[in-house]
């Protein structure tokens, strides 16, 4: 196959070229209450490629024949001739470079039979559903995947990359009259097997949680001092803060750069956020991007002021700064865009303990549903919540759905925790499919927060 | 391949998906990209000792590989009464013209070129990515008892995203415009996006409290959301479903009426057969607020005791699994004109943020606001930014105020109209 990707690249009368192509193989086991929903095997195979003409636009051909790569290679670069004209796209140099990456799982995932998939995911779900009557509905996904992509340009990079994930999601439906209230836990990570098993506890918190949610009453809307558990955390530093760090949404916009200049103070100075793919293990983990640059640490709040922000290599081309290692495709069907990857909030040094003490009224909110950003407002919903009465956790609330401005928001962090956890599970959605990423935080105190509700 | 499945399986199904389109790409109101994309892929179902077996490949070498996973799929998988559907015709659709099918690249960028004069004729500051692409794209479904049906579509679809920034003040808008026969309507979209745009330059604030929230068809699937969730056969084959076992009863206030579609010529979503080769037809679901039906496919129909509806939809990869084809929120009989002309004080809500976010299914919603206006004695007056609204369907719609003749297809498969809540929960800053 290296043969026919350098062949291609070398046949191409474009002035950049690249060539990424996949494989993977997926098993997946799905319970929904009683019924297997399914158990099977998905095989995907595809590549893409993306070409520059000087002066013209980016030509993209994506496809799932690899027959004949280098008509592939011609259909893209005429798409990138066919836009000429406009302002120029240049690269920022990142240094050639010829890697394999293999990986070596504890318990490979591609030689256990599904039966004993399907058996692990039945033993999780017969938990889910055996705890309570009121427990309605279940549903236990179980999915592995190894994939192979390989990267190649026409500068000489030439990667190969294995990359294994494998994950389960718990989730619980309780029911009671017209009440109906759902709990969810997930774990999912770059390793093996051994990844997956042993989290007969898990359901059974995700079973109790939705059942006594029933009882939990709505909190009142308002505003109020919020203490965000470290997993809601770093869903707020990901998609609250992070997606305005990306340098896409600046790069062509000088209004935005206004707004997200080097040096403005966005918070105190026990704040600080970055963003980091070369830790070893984590979702978004890898050595390189999917242009080949290297992927590394990035500080983008540093004591409360904005030190930084994530590049591609056309980002950091257009604005004079560094590549980041931060240009991510999710999967052959897309171009690699400006993205994050392992993103988290530094721990701090204030104890879970001094930092409710002083609160007469508050919330303690806990692990995310889901949260959405529109650039400065964000809105995302806690799993569950607990309502925190003269510096204590009182009882459990439920539907707490956390909003706001995003520059209010981070002025107003004024405690950060001395505890630190990354979310095992974790993708974003930023324009294309779904994306592995990690977040991670500590503790974090937010005053004046709005909590919708009835 | 089915004649191979069909040695060795009671029932077998066999769905090939072959897609081809071009997508050009606007970015910061520039031309930036030209992309074309080839899809072409096959999934398989089968039957064995009574068991369902699912299995999908887009690798073309692969076909022994993709029939032993499909096999080994079935030996694992549940027991389903149900049968892959014989032969039957469907309603006649329009849904593929050959000239939006092979509509002129330079077509697409002029259109582009367009959108973005006129967003940025009524705000300069703004920045425009538009994605407009043209697509064709054919289904088969072959089974065992008879069944080959070929649905071609040929959607144009244009997505937009505005964003403007001020000093800290921003303003996003996304917009999702797609028709399935040519016509001119994306002058529409890209007008609506200016008006709104315009809209905005004025800023309001509004004390929070209850108020009258009006929805405008983008600001709808608020509403609709949980209305679909709850309406899912799979939702009521579950019992998740707040609906689940009411058919007949008063659920809504009678202003509202819920139908699918399908049969609407023009339409990306509609379509003569499913995606398992059903004959699809239009349904009422909620009739003047009386629950009236729900949307099925093949396995939540059989599990349900219920007939197959023809909303068996799939991608490449997953089984089918019960979807809408075209959701209409039946329009209502005040003039758009009229809609707000009675409230002293309240809520436009234009674009939601946090769709589908919290417990959707028991018919809650609870949304940030990323463009929602104040209405003061009848006129829309100016923007409200960091509003939120909550509530939940089964009780806030039990009184509907009104809702509006005109309506409008939003995100693709929604035709949705403006509806009126006398009075809504809003949270603000002030």
């Amino acid at each position: 196959m290296r043969e026919r990707i350098e062949a291609a690249l070398r046949a191409s009368g474009a002035d950049y070229t690249e060539i990424r192509l996949e494989e993977r193989e997926s098993t997946r086991v799905v319970f929904r209450g009683q019924d297997l929903e399914t158990a099977d095997v998905i095989l995907d195979r595809g590549g893409i490629v993306r070409c520059l003409v000087r002066g013209g636009g980016w030509g993209i051909a994506t496809f799932n024949d690899l027959a004949d790569l280098p008509r592939r290679v011609a259909q893209a670069t005429e798409g990138a001739r066919a836009i000429e004209g406009e302002e120029p796209i240049e690269l920022a140099p990142v240094p050639a470079c010829e890697d394999a990456i293999t990986v070596s799982l504890e318990r490979d995932f591609r030689g256990i039979p599904v039966t004993e998939k399907k058996a692990l995911a039945e033993a999780y779900n017969d938990i889910l559903r055996s705890s309570d009557p009121r427990i309605v509905d279940t549903s236990t996904s179980y999915a592995d995947t190894f994939s192979r992509v390989t990267f190649a340009n026409s500068e000489g990079t030439y990667i190969e990359e294995e990359r294994p994930m494998a994950g389960i999601a718990l989730s619980a439906t309780a029911r009671e009259d017209g009440n109906v209230q759902q709990a969810i836990e997930a774990v999912s990570r770059a390793a093996g097997f051994e990844a997956v098993t042993g989290h007969h506890a898990l359901a059974e918190t995700v079973t109790r949680r939705a059942v006594e949610l029933l009882a939990a009453p709505r909190v009142q809307g308002g505003r109020y001092t919020v203490v965000c558990n470290p997993r809601l955390a770093g869903v707020f530093a990901h998609e609250a803060f992070g997606h305005l760090s990306e340098a896409d949404f600046v790069y062509a916009n000088p209004k935005a750069q206004e707004m997200m200049v080097l040096g403005r103070r966005f918070g105190e100075d026990i704040l600080s956020i970055v963003d980091d793919g070369s830790l070893p293990g984590l979702r978004g983990s890898h050595r390189y991007d999917d242009e080949g640059t290297p992927t590394g640490r990035t500080e983008l709040i540093k004591n409360g002021v904005l030190v930084g922000r994530l590049h591609s290599r056309e980002t950091a081309a257009k604005m004079g700064e560094q590549p980041t290692g931060n240009a991510r495709a999710s999967g052959y069907r897309y171009p690699p865009i400006v993205r994050m990857t392992n993103t988290f909030i530094e721990a701090g040094e204030t104890s879970f303990e001094d930092m409710i003490r002083d609160i007469d009224l508050g919330i303690y909110a806990c692990d995310a549903f889901g949260g959405q950003t529109a650039l400065e407002n964000f809105s995302f919903s806690a799993a569950y919540a607990y309502v925190i009465r003269q510096g204590q956790i009182a009882e459990l609330g439920r539907d707490v759905i956390l909003s706001g401005n995003l520059f209010v928001t981070l002025k107003n962090i004024d405690r950060v925790g001395d505890d630190f956890e990354w979310i095992e599970w974790g993708t974003c959605g930023k324009g294309q499919g779904g994306l592995p990423v990690s977040m991670g935080a500590p503790h974090v105190r937010i005053r004046d927060v709005l909590i919708g509700g009835e | 391949m089915l004649d191979r499945l069909m040695q060795q399986a009671e029932q077998a199904e066999v769905f090939e998906l072959e897609s081809e389109a071009t997508n050009i790409g606007f970015e910061a109101n520039r031309l930036k990209s030209f992309e074309v994309e080839e899809t072409r892929g096959v999934a398989t179902r089968v039957v064995v000792n009574g068991r369902l077996g699912f299995a999908a490949s887009s690798d073309l070498d692969a076909t022994d590989k993709l029939i032993a996973n499909v096999l080994e799929s079935a030996r694992h998988g549940d027991a389903i009464p149900f049968h892959f559907p014989a032969p039957r015709p469907g309603p006649p659709v329009q849904v593929y013209d050959p000239e939006l099918a092979a509509l002129p690249t330079e077509r697409l960028i002029e259109m582009g070129r367009e959108i973005i004069a006129t967003v940025l004729a009524a705000e300069p500051d703004a920045h425009v990515n538009v994605d407009l692409e043209r697509r064709v794209r054919r289904a088969t479904v072959r089974n065992s008892a008879g069944t080959e049906v070929t649905v071609e579509t040929a959607p144009l679809s244009i997505s937009a995203m505005v964003e403007r920034v001020r000093g800290d003040d921003v303003v996003t808008l996304f917009e999702y415009f797609s028709t399935a026969v040519k016509d001119e309507g994306y002058r529409t979209f890209a007008q609506r996006m200016a008006d709104k745009l315009r809209l905005a330059q004025r800023a309001a604030t509004l004390a929070s409290g209850r108020m009258p929230v009006l929805f405008s068809p983008s600001g709808t699937p608020v509403l609709g959301l949980p209305l679909m969730l709850g309406l899912n056969g799979k939702n009521i084959y579950r019992g998740i479903s707040p609906m689940a076992g009411r058919l007949g009863e008063p659920i809504f206030d009678a202003k509202l009426t819920v139908v699918d579609d399908p049969t609407l010529d023009g339409r990306p979503g509609s379509s003569s057969h499913d995606d398992e080769g059903i004959p699809r037809q239009r349904r009422v679901l909620i009739d003047q607020g009386v629950l009236r039906g729900f949307v099925y496919d093949l396995k939540t129909a059989a599990q349900s005791s219920a007939e197959p509806t023809g909303h068996g939809e799939r991608g490449l990869f997953s089984p089918p699994a019960p979807s809408f084809s075209n959701l209409i929120l039946a329009g209502g009989d005040t003039p758009l004109a009229d809609m707000a002309s009675g409230i002293e004080e309240g809520l436009l809500v234009e674009s939601p943020l946090g769709l589908g976010q919290g417990n959707v299914i028991s018919g809650a919603f609870s949304n940030n606001l990323s463009l929602a206006f104040k209405i003061a004695g009848g006129e829309i007056v100016g923007r409200v930014k960091d509003v939120s609204i909550g509530g939940n369907i089964y009780e806030d719609l039990r009184r509907i105020e009104a809702v509006s003749q005109e309506a409008e297809w939003v995100y693709g498969g929604l035709r949705l109209p403006y509806v009126l809540l006398a009075e809504l929960n809003v949270v603000t800053r002030q």
